[in-house]
């Protein structure tokens, strides 16, 4: 599920069965060293997540993607939109991301971190190979929260 | 010069005629064609999507074949990757659709290693048999569907889906 009007309208008819969201998160990095590289995270993590979607539809709901900069205090953010998350009737949330310094910045989170792959010059064959094995990384992480209860 | 000649009457009669008829067409034929639009409109999705899984090569055992196709999303065009699980019964092929019935996840076969030559989803543990039918008790209400098939240069082609027709 996407955060959409005809998506969220099937979530409220089945909170049973969709209980997990996914906020993806993206750093803006404006320096001309880090332009390029916070882009390609984005885009990657942008791909990543619509095939998660993709395999988990009937379970998981991508959020529209937090993004932010590196001077903002990031992490009262995320704990707002913990809550408002929680609030909606979901009982997993998953954030994704690229972005080391989260890791350490939000433990009691549960951030997946995936190290960024650059896939702006990949032919579309390799890329989707290549988020397979991304998610294979991923399912192991969701599966094993959602198996915690 | 012929007996009946044209007179000036019949020559204007003629000519506006002439020019009113092209003009009250230019307006016709534009509103005709709005209104028969439709029909003329080329039906999308209705092609086969020709993959690169050689038919010799099937077997028994499901096997997962990738396919591109454009999709138009209002002004965003994209190419999808979609997949199907493609088997062979006899000398029949059969290719269905790996999204759950029940809320749309991704099906897996032999997903789950505690029930062989099933397919499992990973959302909520639904499961089907080999043809697509669903297992009582577990989540999904209705079988897998079916994608139509054709052969093409010893090549597999996929269709559009359809209600499964084994169950």
């Amino acid at each position: 599920m996407f955060w959409i009007g005809k998506d969220v309208e099937v979530f409220s008819a089945q909170k049973e069965f969709i209980d997990t969201a996914i906020v993806p998160l993206t750093v803006i990095d404006g320096s001309p060293i880090g332009m390029k590289q916070s882009a390609s995270a984005a885009e990657f993590l942008m791909s990543l997540t619509a095939f998660v979607e993709q395999q988990f539809k009937g379970r998981v709901m991508i959020m529209p993607p937090f993004s932010y900069t590196n001077s903002m205090v990031k992490k009262d953010y995320i704990q707002a939109i913990d809550e408002e998350l929680k609030l909606a009737g979901f009982k997993y949330i998953f954030y994704m991301t690229s972005d080391h310094s989260w890791t350490s910045a939000a433990p009691e989170l549960s951030v997946l971190w995936l190290p960024s792959i650059p896939l702006g010059d990949m032919d579309q064959s390799v890329k989707q190979s290549v988020l397979s094995d991304q998610i294979r990384q991923v399912v192991p992480m969701l599966s094993s929260k959602w198996s915690e209860l | 010069m012929s007996n009946n000649r044209v007179t000036r009457r019949q020559f204007l009669n003629y000519t506006l005629t002439g020019v009113g008829g092209f003009m009250a067409a230019g307006m016709l034929m534009p509103m005709v064609r709005f209104a028969v639009d439709p029909v003329l409109q080329k039906k999308e999705g209705g092609d086969f999507v020709l993959t690169k899984q050689k038919v010799s090569e099937l077997t028994k055992t499901p096997v997962k074949v990738d396919f591109t196709f454009e999709q138009v999303d209002a002004w965003y065009k994209s190419d999808v990757t979609s997949t199907a699980w493609v088997y062979k019964e006899g000398d029949k092929v059969i290719a269905l659709s790996p999204v759950c019935k029940h809320l749309g996840c991704t099906v897996n076969w032999e997903g789950d290693p505690a029930h062989k030559n099933q397919f499992f989803c990973p959302c909520h543990g639904g499961r089907y048999e080999k043809n697509g039918e669903n297992i009582k008790g577990t989540p999904p209400l209705g079988p897998l569907d079916e994608f139509e098939v054709k052969e093409k240069d010893g090549l597999l082609m996929i269709g559009k889906t359809r209600p499964n027709t084994l169950v």
